[in-house]
């Protein structure tokens, strides 16, 4: 098999305790492989240390031990990281905070290019253009504000500002849990297609073992910065071996289940 | 004492808009018994949680408020605040989504308890301090006396809500209302929280209106349902009737966008295509409309659907199933 696309090794991450308080160990020695063209779920309630692990991989935290590596090769000075950064783009959960209020969305969706001196200025609302249709967004978009979209337009934009460097890697954090149901499905189904299209690796994160199951090829549970379990969606999800994904599932409502 | 505690009968609650009003509450009719549970479940803008403040009398004050409404028999529109304030919490209570911004951080919760429990009941501190820890332990909390000195920043999400909740049993309501009080926890801290609401609806007899945007989670809660777009009630029943029956076109296209824990991409989720409708914009016909696959042409455009029987006590208010039944669904 070949390399995998993005592989975190032996991640320890510490932060130091703040006004004196105790340190917090946020990692303790999670690996995590991600293989090209596949998704990956990553699935922990709050302080499991997943959102931790998705900013070491872009390198935004820095790891107190172990080492990122982008198709084989460790991630260490800043200009590697600066090229890994065009490759493997992160997605927020909170359209809105991650979108500047008073900047046109057409400008947002230039930025990137500018910022990595990628196209001629006078080729980059072409591209923007392109963008928003792949997207499934209106060319008008362009001139709006994050403030005149809908939660659904604004995730579309943000999923569009992400893909303009044409990364190879998609770390979605918690995308879709803050939209309605019939929203996060438009998007989840956005996503689906534009991995398709572009051949893109997912690491796709959620508390939402629904989701987790609709998106994922392979699924690795964490628990208090540890991974727990780790296998095929199907594995997880069918014949789970750890007792917290078995409590993980058996906590998520289930129309099909019979009332207690 | 007889009559159902909450009656609606075309409850309407609008906005002033440029061409006239906006109702973002529009024409809801309900029973609720005491002791039984209401789950409502609908879409952000669906007035969901304009139709819950409207019961607490804590809509904003540019709404205005029409049809009928009352609370054992009594109507509770254009009540004075004098006149709220006893219902408000001593018969009706409310558990909000955020735990932190419904707590006063500067205060013990103990304090903030006692506080709620002496707006209501002229009583000595000794007593308010008994009922504080009363109503911690009913909400779950472990060593409840020693809670009463901690602050709500000491405490995790979870223990929050539970805080919240035991604040709103704390001057013994009748009905307690729970808007999205699940929705920002943790999975295992959600089922938690819905399982208490459950059990306090079982061994205190409390009626609860349980908001939510999850199906599943409505099923989870049990008792009857009440599907609400853009306003408007599209179908009520038995929870589970509903959701193994769903008879309008809004609720069936729900359930096809909601992933389940079986759901694989093998399947594909069918996302109910376009948005839901600004507020106020939907005028007469179906709500649903501009999103059906169904519309009945030279109706749905034209005159709003009224109650069509789907099965006992299971209603549906759409202009296809009255004209085709299960056969015309999409």
């Amino acid at each position: 098999m070949n390399a995998p696309i993005l592989h975190a090794v032996a991640i320890e991450k510490v932060f130091a305790g703040r006004r004196g308080g105790a340190a917090v160990q946020a990692l303790k020695g999670v690996s995590a492989v991600l293989h090209a063209g596949e998704t990956l779920g990553l699935v922990g309630e709050s302080g499991s240390g997943k959102t931790t692990l998705a900013r070491i991989l872009i390198g935004i935290e820095q790891p107190t031990a172990g080492e990122v590596r982008f198709r084989g090769r460790p991630v260490r000075s800043r200009a590697e990281w600066r090229a890994v950064r065009r490759e493997v783009q992160y997605v927020f959960q909170d359209p809105f905070t991650a979108l500047c209020p008073t900047m046109p969305i057409g400008a947002a969706l230039a930025e990137p290019l500018a910022i990595h001196r990628l196209c001629p200025p006078a080729e980059r609302p072409g591209q923007v253009e392109r963008m928003l249709g792949l997207v499934g967004l209106d060319p008008g978009m362009a001139r709006r504000l994050p403030s005149q979209l809908s939660g659904g337009q604004r995730q579309r934009v943000n999923l569009a500002r992400a893909l303009m460097l044409e990364p190879k890697v998609l770390i979605c954090d918690e995308i879709v849990s803050g939209l309605d149901v019939s929203v996060q499905a438009q998007v989840l189904a956005l996503l689906v297609e534009l991995q398709r299209k572009l051949g893109l690796s997912l690491i796709f994160i959620s508390h939402d073992l629904r989701v987790i199951r609709y998106m994922s090829d392979r699924v690795q549970v964490m628990l208090l910065g540890e991974t727990v379990e780790e296998g095929s969606a199907a594995e997880v999800f069918d014949a789970p071996r750890h007792s917290y994904t078995r409590a993980l599932l058996a906590a998520i409502p289930d129309r099909n289940r019979a009332p207690a | 004492m007889s009559g159902p505690l909450v009656r609606a009968e075309g409850l309407t609650v609008a906005f002033p808009g440029r061409d006239g009003p906006r109702p973002a509450v529009d024409g809801v009719s309900l029973v609720l018994e005491r002791g039984q549970s209401l789950v409502i479940a609908g879409e952000s803008g669906s007035g969901k949680s304009l139709l819950c403040r409207t019961l607490l009398g804590i809509q904003p004050e540019t709404a205005a408020v029409s049809g009928r409404l009352e609370w054992k028999g009594r109507s509770l529109i254009g009540l004075t605040e004098a006149e709220w304030r006893p219902l408000r919490g001593g018969s009706i209570a409310m558990v909000f989504q955020d735990p932190t911004a419904a707590l006063n951080p500067l205060l013990t919760v103990g304090r903030q308890i006692m506080d709620a429990v002496r707006a209501h009941r002229r009583c000595s501190g000794a007593e308010a301090r008994a009922r504080a820890i009363e109503v911690l332990g009913l909400a779950g909390l472990p060593e409840p006396e020693r809670r009463l000195a901690s602050y709500p920043f000491e405490l995790s999400g979870g223990m929050r809500q539970r805080v919240a909740i035991a604040l709103a049993l704390s001057a013994g309501p009748e009905l307690i209302i729970a808007d999205e009080a699940t929705t920002n926890l943790d999975v295992s801290i959600q089922a938690q929280i819905v399982n208490l609401l459950i059990r306090l609806r079982r061994e205190l007899g409390l009626a609860l209106i349980f908001v939510t945007h999850d199906l599943d989670l409505a099923a989870e809660v049990g008792g009857e349902l009440m599907v609400i777009y853009a306003g408007q009630p599209v179908e009520t029943g038995e929870v589970r009737q509903v959701l193994a029956d769903p008879c309008h076109p809004y609720t069936r296209g729900l359930l096809r966008s909601a992933p389940t824990l079986r759901s694989t991409r093998a399947e594909p989720l069918r996302p109910i295509p376009g948005q839901a409708p600004r507020l106020g914009t939907v005028g007469a016909g179906a709500p649903f409309r501009d999103r059906c696959s169904v519309v009945v042409e030279g109706l749905c455009a034209l005159r709003r659907p009224g109650w069509t029987e789907a099965g006992p006590g299971h209603r549906v208010a759409c202009h296809r199933f009255a004209r085709d039944g299960r056969a015309g669904l999409p």
